[in-house]
């Protein structure tokens, strides 16, 4: 990308350019014609043509499609189920994105340096992020069961235990299975926590070319002005480390609004529409419903969404403080 | 240099040659000879029956057919892309509740003239309600294959354990509410703790159950003229409280809350359970397991058990030179349906129920009873959109999210809404 606003730059600058220069720049544009091919069709086409549609009353099978305007925005913004997908979504993405960037930071900070076992761990923390999303939601669905799930197994077993306890044990009731999935008090919460150890190695990597990535010498200069281990977190790493920050946030924070996936395989929005969320409200507008101009609609306002909240991080979490 | 230009441009040419056929339809015009496309559903041992069908069609008529399995999940999503832009297969399986929509935009082909024609099926054969399902504006447009209600499935083993027999010693299954609460009451067993070691009965299905309480009080989802939603009157609302009873007064049934009510009565841990017809197989592959099919008892006033058929229906735009070889292959199947139900499903032609045959399955035989009182969801445009709602009131109230009122009323709210819209 940076070699035709190299040339452009060049152009800019030197108005009377020379033709040799005329053909270095059409020679960099045709370098990128075959990913620009590719953008419009599979891309800016079909995000164009999604527009388009939203403006419509668009059934699949109608053969009538009238133009209706924002009519279809409108709508979404008065149903009361797109409003709750919005709520639950943001609901996810604030159990997510800080709690799941924090682990990752931290397995970045555990696995940092060079240690005898540290390519194990940084392989088998990164192993979720190469399993598909059915895959890890079958996989945690096992896991989540009442009757014959892992995580219930567990904590009845650790509640037995505690009431064999002298005294104490009396006091502790029987243990009940936790519907994870099935009550609405949990079944985002569960959600979250199997996106958070899916998705963790991913942002994990990030972290640690970023970390990777601070001069050693840095650290030497701290350690010679005597700061301890916290001072050199704080005042070399945190700082040198915010545009990777950022960048992880902005990301996750695209990726929690886009929860799908799991959801969809879970729980379909259920029980009581507590983890319904807008891509499952867009989706299943567009392919239960068919009523693609809506789904449409809720994709451009999905869109706006991310846009506000991508912006809003890059003003809190700017660079420029960093340089 | 411009030797370097000119091979990238060629390059680039090719690319777009090679993407560019990719854009277009891929539909291949249907000659009459190519075989005749079939999708459906029936990704369970239902499809090797319809296989098994299908293979037997071809034999006999020499036309071939090839038959596309497709996961309920999907299926509608590729059925109706294909209607709406190109490539619709000859002939697909259709639930009845979903044809409305199919009908109102006018995509299935009218089968009045077939079925009146030198190679017809007379009416008077069919059962009335999965006949009238297929009518809209009074054309049919799709031929009904089956019905599939619900019924009442149970291990005959705990029945005779607890001594609920009739007079030869045999499970003897409930029929009244009264029946079934004591008999629930007599399966649901509890170790010393307190803990519930069998339940007596345990909802599957949360709509299809609810709808089988819903529709046995008088009660309904829509009005009859599909304007006003009713969840919100008496009958709704003493159908949902005598639902929710049998876990929070009677104590008979655990809550739905990820309690695997299927699993549970395969395993023997659940004694009676209220499923579709089609699950029939599935218990017969479970080994050691004693169970008895049923109608469904009488809960509240008046009969009534959740039910759907598959119906086979035709694309409006096949051409004609293939439609007389499509209406045989249905015309084919509907005839043989007898072999099709013994897979779990009940015939819906007059002349098959009597038959001899018919009367070696008798769960089948049990739930066909039925059929003259099934209850489809309600047959409407929006019926997949007003359903998540029903849904949702119906498990909240179960898990006492929401009061039985609290729930109904806001469900009504929510449909109420949906209905105004459209």
């Amino acid at each position: 990308m940076a070699a035709p606003a190299v040339a452009l730059e060049r152009k800019r600058k030197a108005p009377g350019m020379k033709p040799g220069r005329f053909r270095d720049v059409l020679e960099c544009y045709l370098f990128l014609v075959p990913y620009l091919l590719l953008f419009s069709v599979f891309v800016i086409g079909p995000v164009t043509y999604g527009f388009y549609i939203s403006l419509h009353d668009y059934h699949v099978l109608s053969t009538h499609r009238p133009f209706v305007g924002f009519a279809n925005y409108a709508g979404a913004l008065h149903d009361d189920l797109f409003l709750k997908s919005l709520i639950n979504t943001a609901y996810f993405a604030v159990m997510v994105v800080p709690l799941g960037n924090l682990i990752s930071l931290l397995l970045a900070l555990g696995i940092c340096k060079e240690g005898r076992l540290t390519t194990f761990f940084r392989s088998a923390f990164y192993l979720p992020v190469v399993i598909s999303v059915a895959v890890v939601a079958v996989l945690w669905q096992w896991l989540y069961s009442t009757q014959w799930g892992l995580i219930n197994y567990y904590l009845d077993a650790g509640a037995e235990a505690l009431r064999q306890l002298p005294l104490l044990g009396a006091h502790i009731p029987a243990y009940t299975p936790i519907p994870w999935l099935s009550s609405p008090r949990f079944a985002m919460a569960s959600i979250a926590l199997l996106s958070m150890w899916w998705g963790a190695g991913g942002n994990m990597i990030v972290y640690l070319a970023g970390l990777q990535a601070i001069p050693e010498t840095y650290y030497e200069a701290a350690t010679l002005d005597g700061a301890n281990s916290w001072q050199r977190f704080w005042s070399v790493t945190w700082p040198q480390l915010r545009p990777t920050l950022l960048f992880c946030l902005v990301l996750s924070v695209i990726g929690a609004f886009q929860v799908f996936g799991q959801v969809m395989v879970l729980t379909r929005g259920g029980p009581d529409f507590s983890t319904y969320t807008m891509v499952l409200y867009l989706y299943l507008t567009g392919f239960s419903l068919y009523k693609m101009g809506y789904a449409c609609a809720v994709a451009y306002l999905l869109f706006l969404v991310v846009l506000v909240f991508t912006l809003l991080q890059f003003r809190l979490l700017s660079f420029k403080e960093v340089d | 240099m411009p030797s370097r230009l000119l091979r990238l441009s060629v390059l680039l040419v090719l690319l777009a040659a090679a993407l560019l056929p990719g854009c277009g339809s891929s539909s291949g015009p249907k000659s009459a000879d190519a075989p005749l496309r079939f999708w459906n559903g029936f990704t369970g041992p239902d499809g090797k029956t319809m296989e098994r069908m299908v293979r037997n069609f071809e034999r006999e008529t020499g036309i071939r057919v090839d038959m596309q399995i497709i996961p309920w999940a999907t299926y509608y999503d590729k059925v109706v892309l294909t209607l709406a832009f190109s490539d619709a297969p000859d002939v697909f399986i259709c639930h009845a509740n979903q044809m409305p929509m199919f009908a109102k935009y006018g995509k299935l082909h009218s089968l009045n003239a077939l079925m009146s024609g030198p190679q017809g099926l007379p009416d008077s054969d069919f059962m009335e309600l999965p006949w009238k399902a297929v009518h809209y504006g009074g054309q049919q447009l799709g031929l009904p294959l089956d019905a599939h209600p619900l019924g009442l499935y149970y291990n005959r083993t705990m029945f005779e354990k607890a001594g609920i027999v009739d007079g030869h010693g045999q499970a003897k299954p409930p029929t009244t509410w009264d029946e079934f609460l004591a008999d629930a009451r007599k399966l649901t067993l509890r170790d010393t703790g307190g803990k519930v070691t069998q339940w007596g009965f345990t909802f599957t299905n949360l709509r299809s159950n609810w709808y089988t309480f819903l529709r046995q009080f008088g009660g309904n989802v829509l009005s009859a003229d599909q304007k006003r939603c009713e969840l919100t009157s008496p009958q709704s609302l003493a159908a949902s409280e005598r639902m929710h009873d049998l876990i929070d007064k009677y104590r008979v049934s655990p809550k739905p809350e990820g309690f695997d009510a299927w699993e549970g009565f395969r395993k023997g841990q659940v004694a009676m359970i209220m499923e579709g017809i089609y699950m029939l197989s599935g218990l017969e592959e479970q080994k050691g397991l004693r169970y008895g099919g049923a109608p469904v008892p009488l809960f509240g006033t008046q009969r009534a058990a959740w039910g759907g058929s598959h119906v086979l229906v035709m694309p409006v735009n096949e051409p004609p030179e293939r439609v007389d070889k499509v209406w045989r292959f249905m015309k084919y199947l509907s005839d043989h349906s007898l072999e099709w139900a013994r897979g779990g499903q009940t015939p819906i032609r007059k002349s098959l129920i009597a038959s001899p045959v018919f009367r070696t399955m008798p769960i089948q035989r049990a739930f066909a009873t039925q059929v003259p009182y099934l209850s489809y969801e309600p047959l409407t445009v929006v019926g997949n959109e007003i359903a998540p709602f029903f849904d949702a009131a119906v498990q909240s109230m179960l898990i006492d999210v929401r009061t039985v009122p609290q729930a109904m009323k806001r469900a009504n709210r929510q449909i109420q809404t949906v209905l105004n819209r459209s």
